[in-house]
């Protein structure tokens, strides 16, 4: 049944060989050794200050929905930082190899990177960028906020939740074995038909690829149920639809378009397996398959997802703008529409990427007008943000500016997008760096909604805010990186270059390519001027600790928590009574957060199941990409084993006592009345948010022991 | 209706792109868009003229307000007044929807337009401007791994890596690929059309000065696909007719089977033309017929991992030739 | 411009907290989350069916044997027999799950195990022979995708035959908790579901197929 391939093979390890470590690489080699290094040095801090027991009750095995979103916060900044990595050697390697006269280095002919390790370079940046650094940065920010936001005090459903997690970890970390095990695949981050088929592409390239998405398919159609579930099902008594906060509402249809559509991507991916292991003939060019339904396919996920990611970014743009102009969002029931139009058109318009398919002009001209419709919703979004601030009293602290640096991005992204969308312009921007410049507006758009959200968010997670002086500081860099990189590619759009060239042939492109790389060493300076602004509000957070309503204009339910939010949530459920229900009690004056008396709570207890089920789809994904049969039966016969195990065990929560519940808030209450206590020392302040506050800790478990759940943590 | 076109297009150009063409010596030529020699690029740009003068008035009134909005209400002495309940208005609403309405049916008209007028199976752009008696010429192209074949049926002949046509005669290409897809492109002349093995697409085009431009494949195809460009050279028709008769009399031949020898995987990073006569008929529903029926030319491993080898003795093999 | 004031409310008349004392519905929330796992699952057959829809021209079966020299409507018809006789068995089962018939309940999951490993019996039987008749997925386009369209839906159903499994030692080692009669209620959805399933690929694929 399986196809043959070129190369060994053996029962025991498959394809994998010695001869598959990169070690002779003079990027890979030194890197590894970092790596190595860094890790052994995490493992060692971990064992010496003995926090393992603490990682593994606290973080590993939670179900807590906001711990969960953390971690998923977590992933995605790691991976913003390995795709930045890459987009570096984009740059310069594109820089380097313009003209044939160019010099090359490290074997390579022209500039450092040889074709198919460029190619590999790129794919990885495409493949992290969307799937490992947005998704898990929006999936981890809706995680946290949308449960506060509606009053519910976990997900709906919150094993399956760090299932999502773990399923997520374990992509990120196929992919980064990719890195030094193998290679990666060359054909972009969407997939070239037929390049990914087995005659063009032998290696295990493509295999990694294929596997790493199938894992965040899986892990975003499993976030999405559990998303819908929760604001459908949790809702707090006396929130109807329409007094759901912005934000969540985004995030309704951000998942709605994930539930949806992420099955394409399964479908698509699924074929091209077929294709690869058992020599079927779905994308072939010849014998009867079509290799542009794996393109349609392909993109009939590709664009709802562009929508999935951007739409929970509107919502964090549409949270931020009113509490910085001290008013409310302008027009909200449009807004729910124009986001639900978004989320409707995005699933008429995927012929766009592919325009110069030789399709008919009846059908160009069809996908030209559905696509060009996405503008109305959307310039409606725009007016309304404007029309929030006008009348307003508008505060430029760091979120704001965040939001409205992408209100701009937006502005540009929706002039270029409404060239793209007409295919007599597609026709010669199509596979140009102009369209890269577009999409890449476009992200940046949700890079500066998701800073902004972080730096709005934090002090609601963590208890204190983060440094003003230093946030602007990355705020300005960053910006002038874009603006330094991206200027200069939508100008050599229209100069004719097109994407995907590791040598450049045009000499006249040179000037152009150099001011790329300057912008991308601003963008590295507003890296480190990220990593900065934590150390700095990490070494404060003494001096920056907030009370409950960390802005003091905040509008939305999430600001009635105590900061850091206590793991319960909620220890009395509010009863919703308007749209912005903490701005309504302070316009009444019912600010006082004490209910008359508190009930018992009931937990979902901590589990180490979802981990091990991760681990084990890492090990399936390795095993399938290199063909170790063995190892994919056996990590496949026990995930199976151990789903059914778990679903024998009826003991998964616990109840908290109503005067334990209240013995905890009164601790959260004398907090709040003050919030200049000195902090609980080092990162433990900040990381273990529960236990920032001294002042109860002498009440025993209180709140550093309310982290953990009475039971402990069980496998 | 031309003369307008062309002077607003001239215009826009200049005006758009002041700061960077500063920066580049103040020329357009490097601006392949804005340069349009032939009427298929010429239309592209008069339809991206139009979208984005409409589009750039509507986001440029917005971003004017909002900037106005950040300077009038900032709370440090901004000379807005504050109304904290202000949220909704249906003026405003029907103002916020209209614009956007009346700008998207407005573009869709001149994308509708457009799409017909550049249907690369049939541009009613090429047609406007042939005049009776014209005699198109016809052009095969198939693309390999990683290299471009430009069949003249008509002259039995073939080009690697050069196309020539006559200037002011419309040209008509069959392209199909015999590994994998790539995009044929000629920025100053035509737009991009995929080249996809196994099927077969068209594109026209029509050049109205003589002089080279470069083409070049637009879409990723594999390790080669940096070094996939053509020259295309609009010639004179007695031109034209000159270098088929020299091509003509080339000793290489293009039979069935010295095909397969050429589709083999080949990294030309010289770029130099190659060029062959008796090209066998049928050649291009020939290639076509048999992608179809499952023929490959697969990549060996050693093309799909470590390329430093292969790239060097290319680079040998090819700068020992071109010192000649 | 609609600016209202704000006016004062009395705070005796508005309920701040919810004393309700009203807990989530599991099961509900359980069924609600099921459905919108089905959504996603029946996202997927639509686009297999979609691809065996661009897949299933003449010249998709690149001059090898086409749907029509195969199919076997009739054979197909006994599957579907077996398995709505299965999806019936169910139906009884949640019978006397709403009687809090525990023997019924056995009887019952046994009864729709056993017809629906008659459906995967046939479904494997009639493979066997497809690829013994040199019917391969390898050997065209068209065919990859008529196996892979009927396999899917037999690998679902095998998925379902072993949660039919689980269910039945639950049930008579728990009795009928809610965790069990939630699953009990999921996998009524999910097995109708794959029956629904069944009846376009009976359509679609084997009586479409005798016209191909």
């Amino acid at each position: 049944m399986l196809v043959d391939l070129q190369g060994p093979w053996s029962p025991l390890l498959g394809r994998l060989a010695l001869s598959q470590i990169p070690y002779e690489n003079h990027i890979l080699a030194p890197l590894f050794v970092v790596v190595v290094i860094l890790g052994l040095a995490i493992i060692a801090a971990i064992s010496y200050f003995g926090k393992w027991g603490y990682l593994w009750r606290e973080w590993l095995t939670t179900v807590d929905h906001k711990k969960i979103g953390i971690m998923y916060i977590l992933i995605g900044l790691v991976m913003l930082f390995r795709g930045f990595m890459d987009a570096l050697m984009i740059r310069t390697q594109q820089a380097m190899a313009v003209g044939p006269d160019a010099p090359g280095y490290l074997g390579a002919l022209h500039g450092y990177l040889a074709p198919y390790h460029f190619g590999q370079i790129y794919s990885a940046h495409g493949v992290i960028m969307i799937l490992l650094a947005a998704t898990p940065l929006l999936v981890g920010i809706m995680n946290v906020i949308v449960p506060l936001q509606i009053g519910a005090r976990d997900m709906a459903y919150p094993y399956l939740n760090a299932l999502g997690l773990w399923v997520t970890a374990a992509a990120a970390a196929l992919v980064m074995v990719s890195l030094f095990v193998g290679d990666f695949s060359h054909n972009g981050w969407f997939g070239i038909a037929p390049i990914f088929e087995l005659s063009y592409s032998p290696g295990v390239g493509v295999d990694y690829w294929m596997w790493v998405m199938q894992l965040t398919a899986l892990g975003s159609t499993l976030g999405s149920i559990n998303i819908l579930a929760t604001v459908v099902k949790m809702r707090a008594p006396g929130m109807t639809w329409l007094r759901l906060p912005i934000f969540t509402w985004a995030a309704v249809a951000s998942n709605i378009i994930a539930l949806t559509s992420f099955p394409a991507l399964t479908v698509a991916l699924a074929l091209i397996g077929f294709d690869r292991y058992l020599g079927t003939h779905f994308f072939t060019a010849g014998l009867g398959g079509n290799l542009m339904l794996y393109t349609n396919l392909f993109w009939i996920w590709g664009h709802p997802e562009v929508y999935f990611v951007i739409l929970p970014a509107f919502g964090m743009i549409s949270e931020i703008i009113p509490t910085f102009s001290e008013k409310p969002l302008f027009g909200y029931v449009t807004m729910v529409l124009a986001t639900f139009g978004i989320a409707g058109a995005s699933w008429a318009v995927w012929l766009h990427h592919f325009f110069t398919m030789g399709a008919g002009p009846a059908v160009n001209s069809f996908f030209s007008v559905a696509t060009m419709l996405v503008g109305i919703p959307t310039g409606v979004k725009v007016f309304n943000w404007a029309f929030t601030m006008y009348r307003g009293r508008l505060r430029f602290e760091t979120a704001m500016l965040w939001a409205v640096g992408a209100v701009f991005l937006l502005l540009l992204g929706g002039l270029t997008g409404m060239m793209l969308a007409i295919p007599a312009i597609n026709y010669m921007v199509h596979n140009s760096v102009f369209v890269i410049a577009h999409f890449h507006q476009m992200l940046l758009v949700i890079v500066y909604a998701i800073f902004g959200a972080v730096t709005y968010w934090w002090p609601k997670v963590f208890g204190f805010k983060l440094n003003e002086a230093w946030g602007k500081a990355v705020f300005w860099l960053f910006t002038a990186g874009s603006v330094l990189v991206f200027v200069p590619m939508f100008t050599l759009g229209f100069m004719g270059m097109t994407r995907r060239l590791d040598y450049v042939f045009n000499t006249q492109w040179q000037p152009l390519l150099d001011i790329q790389v300057l912008g991308i060493a601003v963008y590295s300076l507003s890296v480190l001027a990220f990593v900065g602004m934590l150390y700095v509000s990490i070494r404060d957070h003494a001096k920056n600790q907030v009370s409950v309503d960390a802005w003091g204009t905040a509008r939305s339910l999430e600001w009635m928590t105590p900061s850091p939010v206590p793991f319960y949530n909620f220890a009395v459920v509010p009863h919703i009574n308007a749209r912005d229900e903490w701005a309504w009690r302070k316009e009444h004056g019912f600010t006082d957060l004490r209910p008359d008396h508190y009930e018992d709570i009931h937990m979902p207890k901590n589990t180490g199941i979802p981990l091990i089920l991760g681990a084990l789809m890492f090990l399936l994904g390795f095993g399938l990409t290199w063909r170790i049969w063995w190892l994919c039966a056996l990590s496949l016969a026990l995930i199976i084993a151990l789903v059914i195990i778990r679903s024998f065990d009826s003991d998964t929560g616990y109840t908290i006592p109503a005067d334990e519940v209240e013995r905890m808030e009164r601790g959260h209450h004398e907090r709040a009345r003050a919030v200049d206590l000195p902090a609980a020392g080092v990162l433990g302040g900040a990381i273990a948010y529960g236990q920032a506050d001294p002042a109860v800790k002498g009440q025993g478990a209180a709140l550093g022991g309310g982290m953990t759940s009475p039971e402990g943590s069980r496998v | 209706m031309d003369m307008w076109r062309k002077k607003l297009a001239h215009w826009v150009r200049y005006l758009a792109l002041a700061p960077v063409l500063l920066l580049n010596g103040c020329s357009t030529s490097h601006f392949w868009l804005f340069d349009p020699k032939g009427p298929m690029a010429n239309a592209d740009l008069y339809y991206m003229v139009i979208d984005v003068a409409v589009m750039l008035t509507i986001v440029g009134i917005t971003t004017l307000m909002i900037i106005w909005f950040l300077w009038r209400y900032r709370k440090s002495r901004g000379k807005g007044t504050y109304d904290p309940k202000w949220s909704h208005s249906n003026a405003i609403e029907v103002v916020v929807w209209g614009i956007p309405i009346i700008a998207v049916a407005f573009l869709s008209y001149y994308a509708i337009e457009g799409t017909y007028a550049l249907n690369p199976y049939d541009p009613t752009v090429i047609k406007e401007h042939t005049v009776a008696g014209d005699d198109p010429l016809e052009v095969d192209v198939i693309t390999t791994d990683w290299r471009w074949l430009f069949i003249y049926p008509k002259y039995h002949i073939a080009s690697v890596n050069e196309l020539v046509v006559p200037a002011h005669t419309p040209v008509y290409f069959r392209l199909t690929s015999s590994s994998v897809v790539n995009d044929f492109f000629i920025p100053q002349l035509v737009g991009m059309i995929d080249v996809m093995p196994g099927m077969r697409t068209k594109s026209a085009l029509l050049a109205n000065h003589v002089g080279e431009y470069q083409g070049f494949s637009a879409d990723y195809s594999g390790a080669g696909f940096s070094w996939m460009q053509f020259r295309t050279k609009v010639v004179s028709a007695e031109q034209f007719q000159q270098w088929t008769q020299q091509i003509q009399a080339s000793p290489r031949q293009l039979s069935y089977a010295a095909f397969n020898e050429f589709a083999k995987p080949y990294i030309d990073v010289s770029g130099k033309p190659e060029y062959f006569s008796g090209v066998q008929d049928g050649l291009f529903d020939h290639v076509l017929g048999e992608v179809m029926n499952g023929k490959v030319w697969p990549l060996p491993m050693a093309m799909t991992e470590n390329m430093v080898d292969y790239m060097k003795e290319q680079n040998a093999r090819t700068s020992t030739r071109t010192s000649n | 411009m609609s600016s209202s004031t704000s006016k004062a409310i009395d705070p005796s008349s508005v309920e701040l907290w919810d004393h309700s004392h009203h807990h989530h519905d599991v099961l509900s929330t359980r069924t609600f989350g099921f459905w919108l796992y089905m959504l996603s699952d029946a996202m997927i057959f639509a686009l297999l069916f979609a691809a065996w829809g661009v897949l299933s021209y003449s010249h998709s079966f690149a001059g090898g044997p086409i749907p029509a020299d195969f199919v076997k409507p009739g054979y197909a018809f006994l599957q579907t027999l077996a398995l709505f006789g299965s999806v019936l068995a169910y139906g009884f089962t949640m019978v006397a799950l709403k009687n809090g018939n525990k023997a019924g309940v056995i009887s019952g999951l046994w009864g729709a195990l056993i017809l629906g490993a008659a459906f995967l019996a046939l479904d494997i039987n009639d493979v066997v022979h497809l690829l013994d008749a040199g019917i391969t997925p390898q050997r065209s386009g068209g065919l990859s995708a008529f196996f892979i369209l009927t396999q899917t839906h037999a690998l679902h159903i095998l998925f379902g035959l072993l949660w039919m499994l689980v269910m039945l030692v639950q049930v008579s080692r728990f009795g009928f908790t809610t965790e069990v009669v939630g699953r009990m209620l999921t996998l009524r959805l999910f097995w109708h579901f794959q029956a629904v399933i069944w009846v376009f690929v009976f359509v679609f694929v084997y009586l479409r197929g005798m016209l191909i």
